[in-house]
């Protein structure tokens, strides 16, 4: 017996430490301002960012540290795993300093108070008006700006120019309207068994987001409200722009491997040459350049049924999360990646788009329109504004990709739209 | 236990008893698994247990709910669809890598020559990981640049390539034929080693009793094998309710949303809802279910055989 009880003793003292070790970080509060001042010699900041844009973040932040007291040190993190991580250190009350951060998900952290509040240090930036607006937008909260862009992508119509013009379709006046679009995709068609002029993910529902609900706000449309608390799938842009889906693939201008793509062939379809008109993002202009020397392509934005444009501004946004040590100095580094030098010498030098609009049009662009007709997609570009973007928008099982595929693999827009309408509504009202 | 320090009169050096010191070092030697059990199993299931009971977002408080968790899920539709759907895999899934597992053992379990290249080539899919041999498939299966599809249009047996992923009978069999091929090399290695516990003396008798292969085979190998198959079936019907990796990569769910398994729609509440709580609630609940799943399962095949 006596043995017995030592052990359990022992046990359950080594459970207690366990157990101690791992909930007491949990219990520190979170969101209570830990700054410190910057020691002599320099503060090195912690600095996380999805492993999406890693390249740019690298060359961006050896820039900073050659040239500043206050060092960063960045840790790359797996896109997919981006959120739980963040979720856990801010749980554990141990963010990072600073962090780039999906501009989608800024609403989520801003409404749960774990970011700081950099209203007035935003606002007193000479270029405040020109950052992105959509990125400004969604990381304001309840009136106080939360974080500021911090890489940009825009979502516009890529087209081969190669297919245009076998087509007989003139490749520098690309199609403005979805009449048009519909138009070209049948001529494209026609050039071959293998061809075909339309492609998008049919079971991606972010790919579908980012190249789709463009189509509907080009139109004058939108599917949530201006505050996000609403669901407006019935309005009939959207029945209107899946419609225009629907008749394509009825038609067979889309590739039937479109249907099961899960977003594998999304950056891959139309690299093999052979569609004439994809939704994409400025990623494929390197990419193609690069990797695809011998297509040619154009790029345009993505038109409402009688013109309009419009995209889907995506990117990261900076952020000063709550337990920061150096949020002061971690503004400094926000202040100088929005700059004008740097905008121009590490962001468009480097081909990737500025975050602010006054530099869509460049020195660095001109010798590729295609790279501003993105920045300027991107200048104009809305976001969804919601604390449920995953539920509503990137859930392959959600509601979002269930219309589309209704829509337009069923054929049953307007049962689709309905069933959306619902269960969007009911998401939102759970909230 | 109290006794045998008493009887032992003299002390050693540090004023431990002989039996205290031996009690220590056997402690000292269980200590590692202990603490790595704690560490890797009580503890993270204790704190699942805690998880469910609230409502547990991935940014801010938790809430404390009670059984309120517990409660959704009766009523969760998808989350009884989804263990409808993972039991119809399983069924589906096992028969197969047994009768194949139970063929290649028998294969391998030969003398020839050479025979432990195959053994090597058949167990080579198991080490690959779950996620990098669905993303293989995926590419294999693709209808524009796959190789499957290429040799059944070369062959003339599909004029069109066929789109695996569109049909939730062809998802389920592209599904069923690649998780056969990763897994079955286990199943085989599992076999083989009961087979060759089987002593030689066994099948000699009955051969000298005019016993034929195939009584050998069923009167003496595969009633000593029972407690091999169940172990094996256990684990394979284990990874089968446990099976989301190949779903996730290889349908998303789709089409539809037919395809959704258990751990699916647990990863999709805890990692895409951020609705950590119930994630855990239905963790809990699956965790009972395969219990009792693997209790049935030794119960059956309880092995009352010696030799």
């Amino acid at each position: 017996m006596q043995r017995l009880s030592r052990f359990l003793v022992v046990l359950s003292l080594m459970a207690t430490l366990m157990l101690a070790a791992c909930t007491a970080p949990a219990a520190a509060p979170a969101g209570e301002s830990a700054a410190e001042e910057a020691p002599a010699g320099g503060a090195t900041m912690s600095f996380w960012t999805r492993d999406s844009n890693q390249e740019q973040v690298r060359k961006l932040v050896d820039a900073w540290n050659e040239s500043h007291e206050n060092k960063i040190e960045v840790t790359v993190i797996p896109a997919s795993e981006y959120m739980t991580k963040v979720g856990a250190s801010v749980g554990a009350g141990a963010p990072p300093d600073l962090m780039a951060v999906d501009l989608i998900y800024v609403p989520q952290f801003a409404a749960a108070g774990q970011l700081t509040d950099i209203t007035d240090l935003a606002k007193g930036l000479p270029y405040f008006e020109q950052l992105s607006p959509s990125h400004v937008r969604l990381a304001t909260y309840d009136g106080k700006i939360f974080g500021l862009p911090f890489n940009a992508e825009g979502s516009y119509l890529i087209y081969n120019k190669g297919l245009f013009e076998q087509a007989g379709l003139d490749p520098e006046n690309p199609p403005k309207t979805w009449a048009e679009i519909a138009d070209a995709a049948a001529k494209i068609r026609a050039l071959g068994e293998d061809i075909y002029g339309f492609y998008f993910s049919g079971s991606c529902a972010g790919c579908n987001a980012f190249t789709f609900l463009p189509l509907i706000w080009a139109n004058g449309g939108d599917v949530l409200s201006e505050d996000g608390a609403t669901a407006t799938l019935t309005d009939p842009s959207v029945a209107g722009a899946l419609e225009l889906y629907r008749q394509m693939w009825a038609d067979d201008l889309i590739p039937a491997g479109a249907q099961a793509d899960t977003g594998t062939d999304f950056a891959n379809a139309f690299t093999t040459g052979k569609i004439g008109m994809a939704g994409t993002g400025a990623f494929a202009i390197n990419n193609i350049k690069t990797n695809f020397p011998e297509i040619d392509f154009g790029a345009t934005f993505l038109p409402g049924a009688e013109g309009g444009e419009s995209s889907f501004a995506g990117g990261d946004s900076i952020a000063i999360p709550a337990g920061s040590k150096y949020p002061n100095e971690a503004f400094e580094f926000i202040q100088w990646a929005t700059s004008d030098e740097v905008q121009l010498e590490y962001y468009a030098k480097l081909n990737n788009l500025p975050v602010r609009t006054d530099l869509a049009e460049n020195e660095f662009f001109a010798a590729d329109p295609r790279l501003t007709t993105a920045a300027q997609a991107m200048a104009m570009g809305k976001t969804p504004y919601t604390v449920v973007y995953n539920q509503l928008f990137n859930d392959a099982n959600g509601p979002w990709l269930k219309m589309i595929q209704t829509a337009v693999f069923d054929g049953d827009v307007e049962g689709a739209v309905n069933t959306a309408q619902e269960e969007f509504t009911k998401i939102l009202t759970e909230q | 236990m109290a006794t045998a320090s008493t009887t032992v009169t003299k002390p050693s050096r540090r004023g431990a008893t002989l039996s205290q010191r031996r009690m220590i070092a056997g402690f000292l030697f269980v200590l590692p698994a202990v603490i790595f059990t704690l560490a890797m199993f009580i503890f993270p299931l204790i704190m699942t247990g805690w998880m469910s009971l609230h409502d547990w977002p991935l940014l801010g408080q938790a809430t404390f709910l009670g059984l309120q968790n517990y409660v959704d899920l009766v009523n969760d539709g998808q989350f009884w669809s989804s263990l409808w759907f993972t039991t119809q895999y399983t069924l589906l899934v096992t028969p197969p890598i047994f009768i194949l597992a139970f063929m290649l053992a028998l294969l391998v379990n030969t003398a020839l020559r050479g025979i432990g290249v195959f053994r090597t080539i058949y167990f080579i899919p198991v080490v690959i990981g779950l996620g990098t041999s669905s993303l293989l498939w995926v590419w294999l299966l693709n209808d524009r640049v796959g190789i499957i599809n290429g040799l059944l249009l070369d062959s003339g047996l599909i004029e069109r390539p066929i789109i695996w992923f569109v049909d939730k009978n062809l998802a389920m069999f592209a599904i069923i034929v690649s998780i056969v091929w990763k897994t079955v090399g286990f199943s085989m290695i599992l076999l083989l080693a009961g087979m060759q516990a089987i002593p030689d003396e066994l099948y000699q008798a009955a051969e000298v009793d005019g016993a034929s292969y195939w009584q050998r085979l069923t009167h003496i190998m595969m009633p000593l094998l029972r407690s091999t198959f169940a172990l094996a079936l256990v684990l394979s019907v284990i990874g089968s309710y446990l099976a989301f990796d190949q779903f996730y990569i290889m349908t998303r769910g789709g089409p539809q949303n037919q395809t959704i398994t258990t751990v699916y729609w647990i990863f999709n509440n805890s990692f895409t809802y951020y609705k950590l709580g119930y994630g855990a609630a239905l963790s809990i609940v699956l965790l009972v279910i395969l219990g009792i799943l693997s209790i049935i399962q030794l119960r059956v095949l309880r092995d009352d055989t010696t030799y």
